[in-house]
């Protein structure tokens, strides 16, 4: 298995995800949360290359190999942050101890009225940024995806939040950045996820847990060409119902020599894995990239050459 | 092959120094294969590269909810044409 996250089937059948969304809204977060055991032992059973995946990641992250109740644990963080979607999406934020970090540098830019990059992570929950967004208001959110991935998973959250799907930017076709361009002129905010490829993107290779592994250029290279900031974001779960929400400010301006533009992009896509890693390290169950991440041999499209010969099928 | 007009040229140069495609030599451009996918191979940051170019050099926005979208960049002589009609440089 390489880098095919996108090709990973969906793990939960439509009847699971209905079953555990009733019991959510039903019977409360207390019991739906003790359903995550079961769900917990079914993927530790049953999911052999999430798990192997799970498995080599801890291995880099603890510098040694996990013990059972680790990968258990692992698993259960992943299942109890997508029960909380549930929460995070039906306004119920009352539920959860939110602490945001760095919330001057969401303010000053609210200041600057002016659209941004907000660039997060499969670390943590995007959800609970994109729920407060929602709820406050201080600023609209675009959220640019691919929207085909998880289908049954996207359909059962935006039903919960039918103003959830007009806040989507999908990544599919060829005019989805001009979306996005359009968008930041009127002042939004887009926010993205920096660390997983699609098909054929292109890529930036960055040391990531002391190895290296292909990030997508994208988010940079978007930054670069619209002038705009980028700030960063991690919404780390802390067990329990506790959320820590961090923003960073990556840049004001991404300025890309044209003659030294690979080494530009390789510059600000190694900040991010940089501190993604830094997050990582404190909050390493938090990690929701159930895929071989280090795999990737495969030639990816290099942003320098952009040649079409490079690409992969 | 088909071979470029004139104004197809232009707008393949610009095509080829908005995304870096340096090494792509103009004789052996296809005038009618997809920009997009197979073909040139672009995608959507490339698309992005372009519609910015277009708008310096032509002075009008490609707009992403144009029907047309799709088709414009459907090919080298399609956004070609679609510049000739709508610019205003």
């Amino acid at each position: 298995m390489n880098r095919t996250w996108s090709k990973q089937r969906e793990r939960g059948s439509p009847f699971a995800i209905r079953l555990i969304r009733w019991i959510a809204l039903h019977c409360g977060r207390g019991v739906a949360r003790c359903a995550l055991y079961p769900i917990t032992a079914y993927f530790l059973l049953l999911a052999g290359p999430q798990r192997r995946a799970s498995g080599d990641y801890l291995r880099r992250v603890l510098g040694r190999k996990p013990a059972l109740w680790q990968t258990a644990k692992h698993i259960h963080t992943f299942a109890a942050t997508i029960l909380d979607r549930i929460y995070w999406l039906t306004d119920q934020h009352e539920r959860f101890d939110i602490r945001i970090h760095r919330s001057d540098v969401i303010f000053d830019q609210l200041k600057k009225g002016q659209g941004c990059i907000l660039l997060g992570s499969h670390l943590g929950s995007f959800e609970a940024l994109r729920a407060l967004a929602l709820s406050q208001a201080h600023f609209t959110l675009k959220v640019l995806m691919y929207r085909d991935h998880n289908q049954t998973l996207t359909r059962m959250l935006e039903a919960l939040n039918p103003d959830l799907a007009a806040t989507v930017i999908d990544l599919g076709g060829p005019n989805a950045l001009l979306r996005v361009h359009e968008s930041l002129a009127r002042g939004d905010w887009i926010g993205m996820l920096g660390d997983r490829l699609g098909a054929s993107d292109k890529v930036c290779h960055c040391r990531f847990l002391g190895e290296d592994t292909a990030f997508p250029a994208g988010p940079v290279l978007l930054a670069a060409s619209l002038q705009v900031p980028v700030i960063l974001f991690f919404g780390l779960y802390r067990g329990g119902n506790r959320y820590d929400l961090y923003f960073e400010r990556l840049a004001d301006r991404i300025t890309v020599d044209r003659r030294q533009r690979q080494a530009a992009v390789q510059q600000w896509t190694q900040r991010y894995a940089d501190r993604l890693e830094h997050y990582l390290r404190r909050a390493p169950y938090n990690w929701f990239n159930f895929y071989d991440y280090w795999e990737d041999r495969a030639p990816h499209r290099n942003i320098a050459l952009g040649n079409v010969a490079d690409r992969p099928e | 092959m088909t071979h470029l007009t004139d104004q197809e040229l232009e707008v393949a140069r610009l095509i080829i120094d908005a995304v870096y495609l340096e090494d792509l030599k103009v004789e052996e451009i296809d005038p009618e294969a997809p920009l997009f996918g197979t073909g040139w191979g672009l995608d959507s940051i490339d698309a992005l590269e372009i519609a910015l170019a277009i708008s310096r050099k032509y002075g009008f926005q490609l707009r992403s909810d144009d029907v047309e979208i799709v088709h414009i960049f459907a090919s080298l002589r399609a956004l070609t044409e679609h510049i000739q009609k709508n610019r205003t440089d």
